[in-house]
């Protein structure tokens, strides 16, 4: 694939330092406005407050152990569903057969917004650990599936006539052509399910919790804490990121060969 | 080789007798005949679209038949047009690919060495040329110490320069691991320095043969084949 490089009279390094300015620009002008009370107390405190009940609450022992269960859930929930996705998206993608009798219906169920079926999960499970783990899964397992099953489709079949050209076993042609080459799909999956993963947790959650990164939001809106709404907000927003930044790594690290993943251009 | 005239019937790496190879309703390989013999080299000429692929990818077991018989001792190694390497593979992987018995890494870089690109076993495929990559494309069919070789226009899309010397180390490779070659191409001077028996084909079937060394001057070749494939004389710029 071709690569398309801009040529700037900036050194990659003043990039980077730009690429961060305005960020760093809105946090100050945030913290300006809010000292000089152009946006009140009770619609957003300003970023040092937060800070500030980051501190207090890490330090009354309720941040940790909350962000421990919140980061539990998601963790269970995303290998159940990313686990399910993954085996039918290799059913379905091997199989033709497994094709025949679950793709439809599983496109059909992918339609339906996952987040619609909350009322149904709560019915169910109720408003406990199993209705957010449940939802977490649910939403992980279809961008998976598709992109497993996308994956292999899209392998080139001149690679799979080489490896029968070679004689390899059926093992073989799956450990070194099917999967490697559907990885790069698999990965986006991935990285596009730890997403819906934290989508999905947040809105689990929110709807009901009696620990938590929710519960704290939830604890807090009772007593128009924004300080803690929005450090709740923030930390939802770090470990998305983090999260982000482990998928980019493990495709870097996995798709070394990929041109368009390499390190060096 | 060994007992000279008599049976022939162990000396040869294919017998094609009657083949029949159709797309539905098109009639492509029609009674084919072809044998060829252990060690031999033979190249496949013939008009854009007769059926020279299609011969190909029935002899290397990738497309079913509708009739007739072939016999080939052993799975024959193919190198394709496109040199197929793996791209997620460094090139010892991707030459030892299929190789079941133990020192797999020791034969790859064995045949790596031999195609010159030695020093190269960790690279990756993406860093090769066109060039380097069919040759790597070569060792991993050679690796397989095939008794048969099938080449589809290996170096067609090579620049003249490097396919001439890729001629110069397909014949030692050639030379030294004694396969027998069938290679499809396009170009007849290529199919003259390479091979020893030259087969037309026409019609489904292969309808004239030319044993090289049964000329003495090269440039007579040329001409018979130039004439047989549709060219007559002054027509041809050679
Ligand atoms: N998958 C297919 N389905 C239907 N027809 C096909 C298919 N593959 C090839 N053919 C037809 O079979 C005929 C022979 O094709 P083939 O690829 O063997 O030609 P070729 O001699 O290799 O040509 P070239 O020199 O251009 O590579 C052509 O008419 C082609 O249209
Ligand atoms: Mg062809």
């Amino acid at each position: 694939m071709k690569k398309f490089v801009f040529s700037t009279p900036m050194g990659e390094k003043k990039l980077f330092l730009l690429s961060w300015a305005s960020p760093v620009m809105i946090v100050l002008l945030w913290e300006v406005y809010c000292r000089f009370g152009l946006i009140g107390p009770e619609i957003l405190p300003p970023p040092s407050k937060v800070l500030l009940a980051a501190i207090t609450l890490a330090e009354s022992g309720a941040l940790l152990p909350d962000l421990g269960i919140s980061l539990k859930r998601a963790a269970t929930g995303w290998c159940i569903g990313a686990g399910t996705g993954f085996l039918l998206g290799l059913a379905v993608g091997f199989s033709s057969i497994a094709r025949a009798v679950l793709d439809r219906s599983i496109q059909m169920l992918r339609a339906v917004p996952f987040l619609a079926l909350l009322p149904l999960v709560i019915v169910w499970f109720g408003v406990g650990e199993g209705q957010k783990i449940f939802l977490v899964a649910l939403g992980v397992s279809f961008p998976v599936y598709i992109n497993t099953t996308l994956g292999i489709r899209q392998l080139d079949p001149k690679l799979l006539e080489m490896g029968s050209t070679q004689r390899l076993t059926t093992y073989e042609t799956i450990r070194r052509i099917i999967f490697p080459g559907a990885l790069p799909s698999i990965l986006m999956g991935v990285r596009y399910s730890l997403a819906t993963a934290w989508l999905a947790l947040v809105i689990a959650e929110t709807i009901g919790a009696s620990a938590g990164i929710g519960f704290l939001a939830l604890d807090a809106r009772e007593f128009l804490q924004t300080d803690v709404i929005v450090l709740t907000i923030v930390i939802y927003a770090v470990i998305g990121v983090c999260a982000d930044a482990a998928a980019r790594f493990l495709e870097r690290r996995l798709l070394a060969w990929h041109p368009n993943y390499s390190p060096k251009r | 080789m060994e007992t000279p005239g008599g049976e022939q019937e162990t000396l040869e790496v294919v017998v094609v007798q009657g083949l029949v190879r159709s797309y539905g309703p098109k009639v492509i390989l029609n009674n084919l005949h072809l044998r060829i013999r252990k060690g031999e080299f033979v190249a496949l000429l013939g008009e854009s679209g007769c059926g020279k692929t299609t011969l190909l990818r029935v002899l290397a077991g990738l497309d079913s038949i509708q009739g007739g018989t072939i016999h080939t001792p052993g799975a024959p190694a193919v190198v394709f047009q496109e040199h197929r390497l793996l791209p997620w593979e460094n090139l010892w992987r991707n030459v030892s690919l299929g190789l079941h018995c133990g020192r797999a890494k020791e034969k790859a870089a064995k045949a790596l060495e031999e195609v010159g690109l030695g020093d190269r076993l960790d690279d990756w495929p993406r860093n090769l040329s066109g060039g380097q990559a069919q040759r790597v494309a070569i060792a991993r069919a050679l690796v397989q110490e095939p008794k048969l070789l099938l080449l589809d226009e290996p170096f067609a899309s090579l620049d003249a320069l490097t396919r001439i010397k890729m001629h110069k180390l397909l014949l030692s490779l050639i030379a030294a691991h004694k396969p027998g070659v069938l290679l499809v191409t396009h170009d007849v001077l290529e199919a003259i320095v390479l091979a020893d028996r030259i087969l037309i084909m026409r019609d489904g079937g292969i309808v004239k043969e030319y044993v090289v060394k049964d000329y003495a001057d090269k440039r007579t070749v040329q001409a018979d084949l130039f004439e047989a494939l549709g060219f007559a004389g002054g027509d041809s710029p050679y």
